[in-house]
């Protein structure tokens, strides 16, 4: 197989495993988890969601200053700028607690998630 | 930091306060009296303070051996690599390749990066080589990273396939060359202790095809197995090493074996914010052997010495 062959290959067969994990992920009904940031806290600090279904996370920032919802085990980044509202999905979760976290206050803003 | 963490380190320095107001005086005060009898405080002084050691991403971690992170969903980042190789047999080698890298991971599965390659050259007196000195524009690469297993609440092992096909038109010794190869990686990564020591295995495959000038297409393959173990010294600072093993084929296939090689050495990871990191690594081999050659190293297929030093800045 020449390298051009396997390029075309290896994007095809990519491609085809987002477009089988989108569809899994569609055809289930996501959880709803609602986050506020106020004074740089989230509030709750730890909401509950389900094991084995999507998850939407809504932010919603009542800060005058933008904060960017990360989270390495979530594997999701976002900006939500000041007054704004950011909904992240996040794929079927096992159960457990994920740390979230304000990027641009780490040290201050932190929760986690927690999936039972 | 959440609210009962807050809370908690609040009481803790109340009940500090409290103990250094009694060493004073011996009474005490009202206040501190009630804390240290209430219950509820007593368990809020025993509780551990928050672990300053967070997550963190280990795709950089391991120096030339990759983890299997891939990224948060919706992360940028531009990145400078350099890679370095010196020494050969004999005479003087130096390839300094220096990529512009640009990082996107649009889903929680899949993240890749395109790069462009400059590469500086100083050679002169290696046998079989010609002599080239100068820099040039060498070539495009792109690298595709698919998360097949996610480390982290759900599972202690973190797995992923790689495949980073590229185009140079500069080879190894500064010479023009139409080459065209793509590695193959699988990536495992592991946390020994949670958040402080690390661990990723490597197995790649490097098909290759190039074509010099006035030269019939050549075939040549080099394959590997590589692995690192990585410590948080300090919430930002990690340091580790890694052991790489190489095998290289004149042929796509791994049937014709032209050499071998093992290399060693330290890697050094710094997250210097949120948004900007160092990864460094240095590599010597150690041992190795070229087929047809009675060396205790294999200097024809493979350089001594390697350093790569990367900068990552997120937006």
């Amino acid at each position: 197989m020449s390298p051009s062959s396997r390029k075309s290959g290896l994007r095809l067969a990519g491609a085809a495993a987002l477009v089988l994990l989108a569809a899994t992920a569609s055809a289930q009904e996501a959880a709803q988890v609602r986050l506020t940031l106020k004074d740089h806290r989230f509030s709750p600090a730890e909401p509950t969601a389900p094991a084995g279904k999507p998850i939407a996370i809504e932010v919603t920032n009542l800060d005058s200053t933008p904060s960017e919802f990360e989270s390495k085990t979530l594997r999701v980044e976002k900006v939500v700028v000041g007054g704004g509202k950011i909904t992240l999905n996040v794929r079927a979760l096992t159960p457990g607690r994920y740390r979230f976290y304000d990027d641009y206050h780490e040290e201050t803003t932190e929760g986690f998630l927690v999936v039972k | 930091m959440g609210n009962a963490i807050r809370a908690r380190r609040a009481a803790r320095l109340s009940a500090i306060a409290c103990g250094a107001i009694s060493a004073v005086a011996a009474s005490g005060t009202a206040s501190c009296a009630q804390t240290a009898q209430d219950p509820a405080d007593q368990a809020v002084l025993s509780a551990p303070l928050p672990d300053p050691f967070h997550e963190l991403e280990t795709k950089y971690l391991f120096g030339f051996t990759e983890g299997a992170d891939i990224g948060a969903e919706g992360e940028q980042s531009v990145e400078f690599e350099t890679t370095a190789a010196f020494q050969r047999r004999e005479g003087r080698y130096g390839e300094v390749e220096q990529e512009i890298e640009y990082e996107g991971v649009p889903s929680q599965f899949f993240g890749y990066e395109l790069s462009a390659h400059v590469s500086g050259y100083d050679i002169a007196g290696v046998a079989g080589a010609a002599d080239a000195h100068g820099v040039g524009f060498s070539g495009l690469s792109t690298e595709l990273r698919y998360l097949v297993i996610g480390r982290g609440p759900g599972s202690p092992i973190g797995l992923t396939l790689i495949a980073e096909p590229e185009w140079a038109r500069l080879d190894d010794f500064g010479q023009p060359i139409a080459d065209f190869s793509s590695a193959f990686g699988v990536v495992a990564d592991t946390e020994l202790i949670a958040n402080r020591l690390y661990g990723a295995v490597n197995l790649i495959d490097t098909p290759d095809v190039a074509k010099s000038p006035g030269q019939s297409w050549r075939r040549s393959s080099t394959t590997g197995a590589t692995t690192g173990l990585a410590y948080r010294l300090t919430p930002k600072i990690t340091g580790g090493g890694e052991v790489e093993y190489y095998r290289a084929y004149d042929s796509l296939a791994p049937r014709s074996l032209q050499g071998q090689a093992l290399y060693v050495g330290p890697t050094l990871h710094i997250q210097f914010t949120g948004q900007t990191m160092l990864a460094a690594a240095f590599s010597s081999q150690v041992a190795g052997r070229a087929t047809g050659e009675g060396y205790g190293l294999d200097l024809t297929d493979f350089p001594r010495y390697r350093a790569n030093l990367k900068l990552e800045f997120e937006f």
